[in-house]
Order: C-alpha cells, then structure tokens, then sequence
C-alpha cells in the first residue's frame, strides 16, 4: 500500500478497522458531513502533538544526563531508572508553581508570548517527511520556504515576551536574542538555496527522494557547516546562547516568567532544538534513508532511522554546550555579518556555477 | 622503661583479637540511602491514605497532593546566589563526587522566579540584608531557604560585629539549618535529604484553587 | 488546525495550572526583579540604534533571498545567463554589504 500522507493511513486504519463507514452514515444522518474529516485531522495534530511533546520530555532527559556524564557525573538518579521520569515530574512541578504577573507588565501580551513562541515551534513539522511511504502531515509544494517562515515568527514571541515582561534585563535580553536569530536567518536560508538549486524543487519529500544515492553533506560540504553553525545559532545552543544569558542578563528575555508560562518559553526552546535537528536530517544527512531491515514494515525502519539521526545531531550540540565557552555579543554579530553572509553567498556562487556547468 | 622486666612482657598477636563484639550495630533505617528511598513515588502514594486520615480529607485530594508533593521534593531549582565563602562549597557539592543532580536539583536558575529553594550561603550583612530579603519575597511560592555556615545561622567568628546580622532568620524564616565553617558537601546533601523529608511530610500540598 | 490545537493546549495547560498551584502575591512579589535592587525609572529607555540598522540590513538580504527561491527553481530550465544575471545583482548587494561594513554600520560599539 501506498500512501500520500499521515491523513490517509489513519482513514484507511479507521475503514479497515469499520469505524470509518460507520462515522460517515451518523454524520450524513446529522447533516455534517465533514466531521469523520474533522475528527481525521484532529487524531492526526494529536499524534503529532504527542510525539513532539515526548521528544521533548525525551531531549529534557537526554540534556542533563549528557552534560552530567561530560562532568563525570551521574545526573538525575532516583527518579525511576536513571531519572527516567524527571521531565515529568519537572512539569508536575511547575504545573504547581504560583505564576507571578508583574505590577507594571503588559497584561494581555505578557500572557500571550509563551504561546507565540511555542506554537510555531509545532507548526515547523507539518511538511517535514519522517519516514517513507507516507508518514508525513502534508506534503507541500512550498515546504523549505513554509518552514523558514514559520520557524522566523518565534523571535516575535521573543521580543513581546521581553518588552511585555516590563524588566530592562528582559527587554535588552530579548532585542540581543533577536538581533542574533534574524543575523543568523540569512546564512541560514541563503544555504538552502544552494540545495534548491541542485533538487530544483522547494518540496521537502522531493529533496529527500534526491538523496537516494549520495548525500547532500558530501555535495554541499561548505553549505553544511555554515548550516550547521546557523543553526547552532538558531537553536540557541551554547556558543551562541543570546537568549538566556545568564551571565550577562539574569536569565535573557524570560526573567520574569514562572510557573506553566515559564515551561512553555522552555518547551518551545526544545521543540525548536527539535525541529531544526530535524530540518539539518532532511537536507543534509538524507532524511529517512538507510538500509532497510526485513520482516519489519518500511514506514516503521524509516522513521527509526529518521529519529537516530535527529538524535545524533542533537548529541552533537549538547556535546557540544559541554565543550565549548560562550561567544560575546559583538563577535557573535560579526561572525554572522562579516564571516557567515559572504561564504554562504560564495557557496551558492559555486553551486550555480557547477550546475550551470552540468556537473552536478 | 628499664625498670621492666622484660621476660613478663606478653607480645599480643594481634590476629587472634576478636573483633566481633567491637563491632556497632547499624540501624538501616536511619542512613541516607533509605531515607532516600521512603520518598519514591510508590511509597508516596501509599503515604496518601494514611495521611487523608490523619487530617480528614478526601482520599482522591490527598493522593493529587502526594503526586504534587512528590513532584516538588524531586526537582528542587536552588537559586544561583552566594554570599560569601560557603558558596565555594555549593559550588564542590553541584560537581562531580557530590553531585546534587541525583536529586534533581542541578537546575541552578539565575532569576528567583523559576527557583524553589534559596541558599543562604554565607555572612549576611547588614548591607545586604534588604537585598537577600527582597529576593526571598520575590520568589513564588512554594520555596524554602536553607541556612548555610555558622554565619548564616547565628552570625559565627562576626557575631560582635556592627556590620554583620547575627543570623538570617532575622528577616527571612528559615527550614533547615547546616552548621559548619564551612560545612562540607556531605552536610550540604544531607540537608537536601532533610529537605525531602520535610517536603514529604509538610501538609501544605497544593492550595486548591477550587477551594479558595 | 495544528494551530487551534496548539493554541487549545496551552490554554488548558495554563488552566490546570491555575486550578492546582497557590497563589499568595504580594507588592514586593509583583515587583520587576532587578538582582534584589529597587527599580530606578522606566524601562522604555533609549535603546542602543545598533539594534536599528541590523534590522535594515536584515530586510534588505531577507528581501533578497526571497528573490532568489524563484530564481533557484528554475533554474536547469533557465541556464547560464540567469545565473549571470543574478550574481549582477547579488554583486550589487555584496557592494552594499562591503559598504555597511566600512561605514562600521555592523560595529557592534560604536
């Protein structure tokens, strides 16, 4: 069997398994006949929700025991086995936690920050293809475009967070972690064009479906690593961690927050840590391909392989924040500027010229 | 010495002593390690009956307040603040060998919003005592503090000074105190055991809001 | 639709929250937290114009490589003289970039 997207392997689930008919005639009785779609698309976001949330909770988990075995340390220890259930019991506790309002804050955009920056973080993975045959919510014609333009709307959430939140430690926290993501968007994007250029196509499935026989990390060497370092950046992760910086800004632009609406700024930094490791998977390190293990279905093998690669350049970055210092401000700014912008216009400069060329 | 006869000397072989009824017996119960154990969530949510009679309440809230309690003695976020030279020590107890993550409380937030506990590690002096007690009023609300070093608790070798408070809880309550100067990580982590303990058995819980 | 259910969960995340947490504010609580000090004037200062012309040049090459996706597309059906012609023109905004930088308009102290 095979299928375009995630909504017609749950439909064909639900007609198999009878539900399917049964719903149809109920609500063709009621006069709605939309809704067995509704409730299709509503198990799908549902799913996706899930899934992104427990990887979440997984990367929570999967920080602090990297970090602390990088300090020969144990890490968290005796909640359940090797503090499995840490993450949950961290949102049990913050679910507990009094949330505070500031006197002078801007009521209405203080609280509806957290969700500017959390939701887009979500709405990243509608076209990104976790495995074959079909395990994708929609594949999109514009997908790589969709993507750099939802993933941009965060740093709006950023700043109304910082601005809203009435604190100077706040506001300049959130314009420098701003200043940083919308430096770091160009080399970031100008990269992808360089991918483009090869596939000829903005579709996510289609640039995966090219890397069949070889890679892209071995045809865009360059365009990898400044990615890479853009996305670093884009992550927040620690050799550009503008956003909480503690030592400079207590805690960046979410010193004011606590409680549920804290977790929320913190679930949005692991989703987007989340999303952007698997955008670098999809262009770079050839989405869900690998060998095939016979006897299991394929759609499980591939989003098996789709999910250790994702894991293994998130590895990367925590290794990464457990190795290296922090960079300032100004030679943060200027890497992006003087260093990131002309290599990357330089990188597609070479690959127009090879595909011109017909080499590539 | 030379007044003794040496022929009565008797050479003890120290191999044939036996050392059996030297030997202390160890209550289990009191050590560290089972300490630890009685606050797992299994043990709190047997807890849960036992205190729903206790303090007549229904037995579904009680155990929601166990799993919240539960929650809050296992991931406690110490604020990053320090005083004076025991914050040296907070410092050796988040490393390795001591290691304060196993509790879950490496967490050491910069902003007294996201925190739970304050340290007070170190002399309070009477500069800084608005500022210290500022920062306690300023975290939300389920918090504890706990009061590090013989300065901290009673002002310790500054105690006659004009410049030194003598003794925190003074301007802020305090839950446990650690004496020592300073005290080692040893006592430090024993009073984050202490402190899980007294989470646990605290009837605070959770003000309901559907209560209120 | 993502978006409502995403929206949905906050809410009801932020509505358990409010049912099960305490809540006892207080005026020194609800303060702003400036490292245990009392807050002296406004927040809505005058802000470094850094920030300003980073913002510019970030729109200009945003702009930029919204034209290059359509160009990237089609670009095998097009061949060598779009590409020609596109590097005419990130030519021009790499003048414009070297010209930033000499102004010391990319300087972070100024």
């Amino acid at each position: 069997m095979i299928f375009e997207n995630i909504y017609e392997i749950i439909a064909f689930i639900l007609n198999s398994a009878g539900i399917l008919q049964y719903m149809q005639s109920y609500s063709d009785a009621l006069g709605i006949s939309i809704a067995p779609k509704l409730i299709i698309i509503l198990i799908e976001t549902a799913l996706l929700l899930v899934g992104v949330a427990l990887m979440v909770m997984a990367l929570t988990w999967m920080e602090r025991k990297v970090l602390a075995h990088a300090q020969a340390r144990l890490g968290p220890m005796i909640t359940w086995y090797h503090g499995l259930l840490q993450p949950v019991i961290d949102g049990v506790k913050l679910l507990s936690k009094e949330d505070l309002m500031p006197k002078r804050a801007d009521r209405w955009i203080y609280f509806i920050a957290p969700m500017i920056a959390f939701v887009p973080a979500l709405l990243v993975f509608i076209p990104i293809p976790f495995g074959r045959d079909g395990a994708i919510i929609s594949d999109l014609p514009m997908g790589i475009l969709y993507v750099m333009a939802v993933s941009a709307i965060s740093p709006i959430g950023i700043l109304i967070g910082g601005w809203a939140s009435d604190n100077k430690y706040s506001l300049l926290g959130a314009l420098r972690a701003v200043a940083q993501d919308i430096s770091y968007e160009i080399p970031m994007v100008l990269t992808v064009i360089g991918i483009v250029l090869i596939t000829g196509s903005l579709s996510l499935q289609d640039i995966v479906l090219f890397q069949d026989k070889i890679w892209f990390v071995f045809l865009q060497p360059l365009g990898f690593i400044i990615f890479l370092v853009a996305a670093v950046a884009e992550m927040a992760r620690i050799p550009f961690d503008l956003h909480e910086s503690e030592s400079e800004f207590v805690a960046g632009f979410f010193t004011e927050y606590s409680g549920m609406k804290f977790a929320f700024f913190f679930l949005a930094e692991y989703a987007h840590l989340f999303s952007i490791a698997a955008i670098m998977t999809t262009l770079y390190f050839g989405g869900w391909h690998g060998p095939m293990i016979p006897m299991i279905p394929p759609i499980i093998t591939s989003i098996g392989w789709f999910t250790l690669k994702v894991l293994v350049i998130i590895f990367f970055t925590m290794w990464l924040r457990a190795t290296v210092p922090r960079v300032r401000v100004d030679q943060i700014l200027d890497i992006g500027w003087k260093v990131m912008i002309p290599l990357a216009l330089f990188n597609v400069f070479i690959t127009g010229l090879l595909v011109a060329g017909g080499v590539l | 010495m030379d007044s003794v006869d040496k022929d009565k000397v008797t050479v003890i072989d120290a191999t044939k002593i036996d050392t059996s009824k030297y030997k202390r017996e160890v209550k289990r119960e009191d050590d560290a390690a089972s300490q630890l154990k009685s606050t797992g969530l299994l043990n709190t949510l047997v807890y849960a009956k036992d205190r729903a009679e206790k303090r007549d309440q229904n037995v579904i809230l009680a155990l929601v307040d166990q799993v919240v309690n539960w929650g809050r003695l296992c991931s406690i976020w110490p604020v990053t603040s320090g005083l004076a030279c025991c914050a040296i020590e907070m410092m050796s107890m988040s490393m390795g060998h001591y290691d304060i993550a196993r509790f879950g409380s490496e967490v050491f937030r910069a902003t007294p919003r996201q925190s739970d506990l304050l340290f007070v590690a170190g002399t309070v002096s009477k500069r800084m005592a608005p500022r210290l007690k500022r920062l306690y009023e300023q975290m939300p609300e389920p918090k504890w503090v706990i009061a590090v070093g013989s300065c901290a608790i009673s002002g310790g070798p500054f105690v006659d000074s004009y410049a030194v408070l003598t003794g925190v809880d003074k301007i802020i309550p305090v839950d446990i105190y650690v004496p020592g100067c300073p005290p080692r990580p040893e006592a430090w982590l024993y009073s984050m055991i202490q402190l899980r303990k007294l989470i646990k058995e605290e009837g605070v819980g959770i003000t309901w809001g559907l209560d209120k | 639709m993502l978006t409502f259910v995403g929206v949905a969960f906050v809410f009801i995340a932020l509505f358990l929250s409010r049912v099960v947490r305490p809540s006892a504010p207080s005026d020194v609580k609800s303060e702003i937290y400036e490292c245990g000090e009392v807050t002296i004037g406004d927040t809505k200062f005058y802000h470094n114009l850094q920030y300003y012309m980073y913002a510019i040049a970030f729109l200009i090459f945003d702009v930029e490589m919204a034209f290059m996706y359509p160009w990237a597309v089609h670009f095998r059906n097009l061949g060598f003289i779009a590409f020609v012609e596109m590097f005419i023109f990130v030519g021009i905004l790499v003048i414009g970039l070297i010209y930033l930088v000499k102004k010391e308009a990319l300087k972070w102290t100024q």
